[in-house]
């Protein structure tokens, strides 16, 4: 036996007690590490983006598309490195309901503008190189089964064909994967094959997107790029492709301050039940920390074991709780992106953060009860029957 | 009967009494209890104000017409074309000999929120002369109407409190196009109060959509006559649009508040294990606490049962006052709380939270199932406790 | 090793209790030789726990001396009194006061965690001691599952273990019948005779007044020493 036995023992004096404690420090952790993953998966677009990645939209909304000549303009402007027309295509696979975030974009110039896009060997080139092909982020393509060399149709209901169909048949040709979990879900086709057989939208672009020499130039050419189309009938509205992705989660209504209110309460809640219990525990042991003391054990000691046990306690619920929403997430994983939920994973730093807080926590739950152990007297302590 | 009550009364009114002596391990359940009534009761509020907003907003009387598989209005293409046949179409109300059929034009355009100052979309809806009149319900609330053929807008009452600059007199700009707010309307809290309105053919021009629609709205003669409706629209190869009520397809749009529905109870009811977990702590504690007590009491000829009741009612209690306070919390924090979200059109959806009495009988009957559940097993050890060594030195 | 375990010179022990001043004694002396077996008996409110607390440095007194070995130990701070504690003094409390959530072997361990000992000679020591005391049959059992004289044994094990010189005793056999007390009893002076402890009861029992080589009674502060008989 040593000192951690002892801390150990004293946990498991009353096991139901304590199993509760853990109950609800397991949720507490479970709830934080779920939660601040969600927000992760949200929030990926914004932190993915790389700082020297530029859009133009319309300066009316993005919903409104830019003419395709503004391309070879921006190519233009001092600074600008490689440019890409992206459309909105959206379209269905099959069923209305299986919904695509399908782009037209330049195959060429694909990789070069979103340079964290890998495909393995050849298929980069087998897109650029055929009109009708298509490269799919590993998400979708896993959710419908595709694989190179597939053909597949895509139906639309927002363009229609000279013919009056809906349909366009497409060759996968590529399968490519991104860390950017915002990415990896879409289905990428050619905006010349685009452009060629839409009806309405033609010599059109929702957006723009390019890459500059230096993140420093970046102000510069977002006002010389807006200034170019100022005043004519399709204003530009230029900003980093962080920003852009920004404007949708804030559109989604302050999700962040909502966890984090949801979580500080069911850490708050856990806080006053579990401080509450050490604090009844350490009194039931009065007499014994009294006779600890006669034994020779000093005021120091008596709460060092006192806060190795919440901390115990705090850390074993914790790592249960952080754990099981890890496993729980990458379990579901599958399942959850074929609702296009993607990027929900409690990364290290979350982990990080909720053994930090664990410590915390276990800290100040055993502060008080560490406090009365240093300086309960001894005959007060063995007097008390 | 009367014997076990009067005893279960007793019981119950000494352990409620002795509580302050715990009053730290209770307060810690009340509290517990108040945050998880609290937060599910913020996302029931969140998800009723949404749905609210959203199912209000559709009569059974106007019919919605879209292009088939469109989903939402801004996926959709309606011709002018398909427009003179809808006009003609059997069902559709008349008034002075002219059809009651609204084309429109949905185009999102930038507003700059009040609280972030950050840019969200909001949708710019041209509308003809009749659209007003197939909108029940809203009226004017400052200013006046739009006059068809000018550049003026009417702005929702939702808008203009969530954004800036939407005030009546205010100039705006979308591109190369400028309007003025004549007017404010109001729609009892329904989603309309999040869009502007403009003139369908102003709107066509400043945003080279010469022709083009995206849906047609026409009233009804009655919410039966969608039948008929539906029937001209699949006979006509030219048409073959997704004919609904304004009923219907705003039933599906509150899809997105089930999603808040869903998110709320799990949150809820995980919050809950926890708050449970404390409780029977708390009770569990209690009833060690008072062991002797609870031992005299059976000696001197209390029953089982009543004990059992008695330690019950304790629990029971804890949980109500802590659904209570979470409820007056809740109310006092959310209720009326004007928010926005994005909808399924990708414009911004403004809507109010509220909390109403069902919702606050859902979250109070939640806080005291945590109190059933957390003082049952308590009390029935409550009740079995030996009388002799209950007496006995700790 | 010094000539007297204890020299109490004029110690005082005075309390103040809302507006009274409560004396327990008053400008005490008390010798202790080395090897001693002294049973101090007296009324309830006499102050003989108050003097064993006071002895062991668990209680401090208001003024006079405490000598230890021939040093003064009264002035020492609560962490060299913690020390001073664990290396000379052995307790024996009237409720045994194990831990109920520690076997027998790991109780009377208990003390030898504050030494530098390895594992093993902590185990062997513990060994010793329960055997001593006739319990080494019970080392993992844990204190519901023994009698209070057994109890008793083990808390006197623990006492022992890290070898004090001395033992104080509050009404060790308070809890215990006649046997089971005459068994506590002959291994305290089995301690005192073998194993040169000196050895300091406080007690209400007249048969461990004779196991003692003397007693003093304590009333109101003040001795009375009685020498036992044969």
């Amino acid at each position: 036996m040593n000192h951690a036995v002892l801390v150990a023992k004293n946990l498991g004096r009353r096991k139901l007690r304590t199993a509760l404690m853990l109950i609800a420090i397991f949720i507490a952790f479970l709830l934080f590490a779920a939660l601040e993953a969600f927000l992760h998966g949200i929030n990926a677009g914004e932190s993915n983006s790389a700082a020297n990645r530029l859009v133009s939209v319309n300066k009316i909304n993005f919903t409104v598309p830019l003419p395709i000549s503004y391309l070879e303009r921006i190519k233009g402007v001092k600074g600008v490195v490689h440019a890409l027309p992206q459309s909105w295509f959206g379209g269905y696979f099959q069923d209305p309901k299986n919904v695509l975030f399908m782009f037209a974009v330049d195959p060429a110039e694909y990789v070069n503008v979103y340079p964290n896009t890998s495909m393995p060997p050849g298929q980069n080139e087998a897109w650029i190189n055929d009109r009708i092909g298509l490269a799919v982020g590993r998400v979708t393509a896993e959710k419908y089964g595709w694989k190179v060399g597939q053909h597949i149709p895509v139906s639309s209901n927002i363009f229609s064909r000279a013919d009056g169909s809906h349909t366009w048949e497409f060759n996968i040709d590529a399968i490519f994967s991104t860390p950017d979990a915002n990415r990896e879900g879409l289905v990428l086709m050619s905006h010349k094959y685009f452009d060629d057989t839409v009806t309405f939208a033609k010599d059109t672009t929702s957006m723009i997107v390019f890459t500059t020499s230096s993140v420093a130039l970046n102000d510069s050419i977002e006002k010389t790029i807006d200034g170019m189309f100022a005043n004519s009938p399709y204003e530009t509205s230029t900003d980093t492709a962080a920003a852009f992705n920004k404007q949708f989660t804030s559109q989604l209504g302050n999700l962040t301050l909502i966890i984090t209110l949801v979580v500080s309460t069911a850490f708050a809640a856990i806080l006053l039940i579990v401080g509450n219990t050490m604090m009844m525990s350490v009194r039931e042991r009065t007499r014994e920390i009294g006779v600890l003391k006669t034994l020779g054990f000093s005021g120091p000691v008596i709460s060092m074991q006192v806060l190795a046990e919440s901390l115990l306690l705090s850390l074993i619920g914790a790592l249960l709780g952080l754990g099981f929403a890890a496993g729980a997430l990458s379990a579901a994983r599958k399942a959850l992106e074929g609702f296009n939920i993607i990027g929900v994973n409690v990364t290290v730093p979350i982990l990080a953060a909720g053994v930090g807080l664990a410590v915390l926590l276990g800290l100040v739950t055993g502060a008080v009860p560490a406090w009365a152990g240093l300086r309960l007297k001894i005959v007060a302590a063995l007097g008390r029957h | 009967m009367g014997s076990t009550t009067r005893q279960a009364f007793a019981i119950a009114d000494m352990n409620v009494r002795s509580i302050p002596q715990r009053f730290w391990m209770s307060l810690s359940t009340v509290v517990a209890i108040a945050l998880v009534v609290t937060v599910l009761l913020a996302f029931l509020a969140m998800a009723n104000g949404l749905s609210q907003s959203q199912k209000n907003a559709g009569s059974p009387d106007i019919a919605i017409l879209m292009r088939d598989g469109a989903g939402s209005e801004i996926n959709s293409v309606v011709t002018r074309e398909q427009g003179m046949l809808i006009e003609e179409a059997p069902g559709v109300a008349r008034a002075d000999g002219k059809p009651l059929v609204s084309g429109e034009l949905y185009i999102v355009v930038d507003g700059k929120a009040r609280s972030t100052g950050l840019s969200a979309n909001l949708p710019l809806r041209g509308l003809s002369e009749q659209g007003l009149a197939l909108r029940h319900g809203v009226h004017i609330t400052e200013g006046r109407m739009l006059r068809p053929g000018t550049n003026e807008i009417v702005v929702g009452r939702g808008v203009v409190r969530e954004f800036l600059g939407f005030e009546v007199g205010k100039t705006l700009r979308f591109g190369q196009s400028s309007w003025t707010v004549v007017g404010i309307f109001e729609d009892g809290g329904t989603v309309r109060e999040s869009e502007l309105w403009a003139d369908v053919g102003v709107v066509q021009s400043a945003f080279n959509r010469l022709n083009a629609f995206q849906t047609f709205r026409a009233r009804l003669n009655s919410p039966g006559d969608i039948v008929a409706l539906k029937r001209y629209n699949d006979a006509d190869p030219r048409l073959k649009l997704s004919v609904q009520t304004e009923a219907e397809y705003f039933g599906e749009q509150a899809k997105a508040s089930r999603g808040i529905l869903i998110l709320g109870w799990i949150l809820a009811i995980v919050m809950s294990i926890g708050a449970l977990a404390g409780a029977l702590n708390t009770m569990y504690s209690s009833v060690a606490a008072r062991g002797r007590e609870i031992a005299t009491l059976r000696a001197i000829g209390f029953g089982g049962f009543a004990t059992f009741v008695g330690t019950l009612v304790e629990a029971l209690i804890l949980a109500l006052a802590g659904g209570i306070v979470g409820v007056l919390a809740a109310t006092l924090i959310f209720h009326g709380f004007t928010a926005k979200t994005l909808g399924s059109n990708f414009t911004q959806i403004v809507f109010t939270f509220r909390v109403t009495p069902a919702l606050t009988v859902t979250a109070l009957v939640l806080a005291l199932s945590v109190g059933l559940v957390g003082g049952l097993l308590p009390a029935w050890r409550a009740a079995r406790l030996p009388i002799v060594g209950g007496l006995g030195d700790e | 090793m010094a000539e007297f375990s204890f020299q109490l010179k004029k110690v005082s022990k005075r309390f103040i209790k809302g507006k009274d001043t409560i004396t327990i004694f008053d400008n005490l002396d008390l010798d202790i030789p080395a090897q001693d077996y002294v049973a101090i008996m007296g009324p309830s409110g006499s102050g003989k726990t108050t003097l064993l607390n006071v002895l062991g440095g668990i209680d401090r007194i208001t003024s006079g001396e405490i000598q230890f070995d021939g040093k003064r130990v009264d002035k020492l701070d609560e962490g060299q009194l913690s020390r001073w504690r664990a290396a000379n003094i052995g307790f024996i409390f009237q409720f045994y006061n194990l831990m109920p959530v520690l076997t027998a072997a790991q109780n009377v361990e208990l003390p030898l965690l504050l030494t530098k000992l390895s594992s093993r000679e902590r185990r062997r020591n513990v060994e010793t001691a329960l055997q001593l005391v006739g319990l080494a049959d019970r080392a993992k059992h844990y204190p519901r599952e023994m009698s209070g004289g057994q109890q008793q044994r083990v808390a006197i094990a623990r006492a022992i273990v890290s070898d004090p010189k001395v033992l104080l005793c509050d009404e060790p056999t308070g809890d215990l019948d006649r046997a089971t007390a005459d068994e506590v009893l002959d291994i305290l002076a089995l301690l005192n005779k073998q194993h040169g402890k000196t050895v300091i009861v406080v007690t209400h029992d007249p048969e461990a007044a004779r196991h003692a080589k003397r007693t003093l009674h304590l009333n109101k502060g003040v001795f009375v020493e009685r020498t036992a008989l044969a």
